[in-house]
């Protein structure tokens, strides 16, 4: 698999947070699937130039969230959706993210239903590099 | 914590009548890249030479791999790397010569063929003389014969200072192999913020010759804000808050930095102050390093695990 993680030095936002957002955001758009290994944590140090403890503490983050899992030995493993569980806490602080681009986009002047539009078409977006992605295959 | 490789107890260096390093209690410990971070004239070269018994302390002492920087045995020696400040390299020598020189103080531990690989990788040739050199492929020498006898522990004194972005980036590089080798250390000073955020896990900052800061990199990230609040009325006289490192006023605005305070405690704060508005200033590395060697209210962000 290819390295696709960018960093950024000098941004207010830590490498470990970029290296973890950046593999969250590939699970969540389905470039990595359900079972893919991520890269061996000293090879994705060598790539990018990192610190290895750096790129441990990002797959932690990542296992902590229960989007990955570790096999000793054998490395680490995108987990599958359907088994990470949420309770009310996880989804009452995703719907108190979402008020707030709610609030933004009202106080923008846009209509609820336009804004409900625009969910619906970032999300078809997510979906839609997936398909691509298994047609490819 | 795990083992220690580095370690000073009060070292303290004057020059004259002038305090360059104030009783300095650093630990260094094992498998890390440490950066080691101060403003110019802040007593890192001067901590560095005396942890490496270049320079005698005023008080306190040093210790590497449990032996007296003062003393340091030549079995000791030989498990560190030492990179000078600037590179300094014997001009006469030609770049073959210089490696059989530095071979010489690592017996049973130089690795010929990585040196050859490396300065052939740089596009040098050993024939080439140390003093036709540019800084830049000094620098190059000074990092391949740095790296070829393997050592245990490698103190770098500001390696990438005047070099360009492809060179400093070979540093960088270098260090992130040497630590993948099981049980190595890395300590080095930078002024790159940047480069120290990309390589190091642990930092140390020295300021006016102290010690202010002895970490890992995520916590001080954590540790370090900066809170924006504004008012309409009038502001606080006192500004009662955990943590508080500096203060600064304007007419309407308060800008306060903070370190090690949470976010429930600032929370806290805006309950009795009452600004209009607060918000939490994102910093990166360079602003919170900035912030935290500006003068004034010290306050120290220790952590011995």
């Amino acid at each position: 698999m290819a390295v696709w993680v960018q960093i950024t030095p000098g941004s207010s936002e830590p490498i470990y947070s970029q290296v973890a957002g950046q593999i969250s955001e590939a699970i969540a758009k389905g470039h990595l699937k359900t079972g893919d290994r991520l890269p061996a944590v000293r090879k994705l140090a060598a790539e990018l130039v990192i610190n290895p403890n750096t790129v441990a503490r990002a797959y932690t983050i990542l296992e902590q969230a229960g989007l990955v899992s570790t096999k000793t030995g054998s490395g680490t493993f995108v987990s599958d959706p359907k088994m990470i569980t949420r309770d009310a806490a996880d989804v009452n602080a995703l719907a108190e993210r979402m008020d707030n681009v709610i609030v933004r986009g009202l106080n923008l002047g846009i209509e609820a239903k336009d804004l409900a539009e625009m969910f619906k078409s970032r999300i078809a977006g997510f979906g839609k590099q997936e398909k691509d992605k298994e047609q490819k295959r | 914590m795990s083992e220690i490789v580095l370690e000073t107890e009060g070292l303290t260096k004057y020059y004259g009548r002038t305090l360059a390093v104030d009783h300095l209690d650093l630990k260094v410990p094992k498998g890390c890249i440490c950066g080691f971070l101060g403003r110019n004239a802040a007593g890192k070269t001067t901590a560095i030479k005396m942890m490496l018994g270049f320079l005698e302390p005023t008080v306190g002492s040093g210790a590497i791999f449990g032996c007296s920087s003062q003393n340091l045995t030549p079995a000791v020696r030989q498990r560190i790397g030492y990179v000078t400040e600037g590179h300094k390299l014997f001009g006469w020598m030609s770049i073959g010569r210089i490696g059989k020189f530095q071979r010489a103080f690592f017996p049973g531990q130089w690795d010929d063929k990585f040196f050859a690989d490396m300065i052939e990788y740089f596009g040098l040739s050993k024939k080439q003389k140390v003093k036709s050199l540019s800084i830049g492929q000094r620098a190059q020498v000074s990092l391949a014969l740095a790296l070829a006898p393997n050592p245990e522990l490698l103190i770098m004194d500001d390696p990438t200072q005047g070099l360009d972005a492809a060179i400093r980036r070979q540093f960088l590089e270098g260090m992130i192999q040497l630590i993948m080798r099981q049980g190595r250390t890395v300590l080095f000073s930078s002024h790159i913020l940047g480069d120290v955020e990309r390589v190091a896990d642990r930092i140390a900052v020295i300021d006016k010759g102290v010690l202010r800061a002895s970490c890992s990199l995520e916590q001080f990230q954590k540790a370090v804000k900066k809170v924006r609040a504004s008012f309409i009325g009038e502001m606080p006289a006192d500004i009662d808050i955990e943590g508080l490192l500096h203060c600064r006023r304007s007419e309407k605005e308060l800008e306060l930095v903070l370190v090690g305070t949470d976010e429930e405690k600032i929370q806290r704060w805006a309950n009795i102050s009452k600004p209009q508005k607060y918000e939490i200033v994102s910093m990166n590395l360079e602003d919170q390093f900035i912030e935290y060697t500006a003068p004034v209210n010290h306050k120290d962000l220790f952590e011995w695990e």
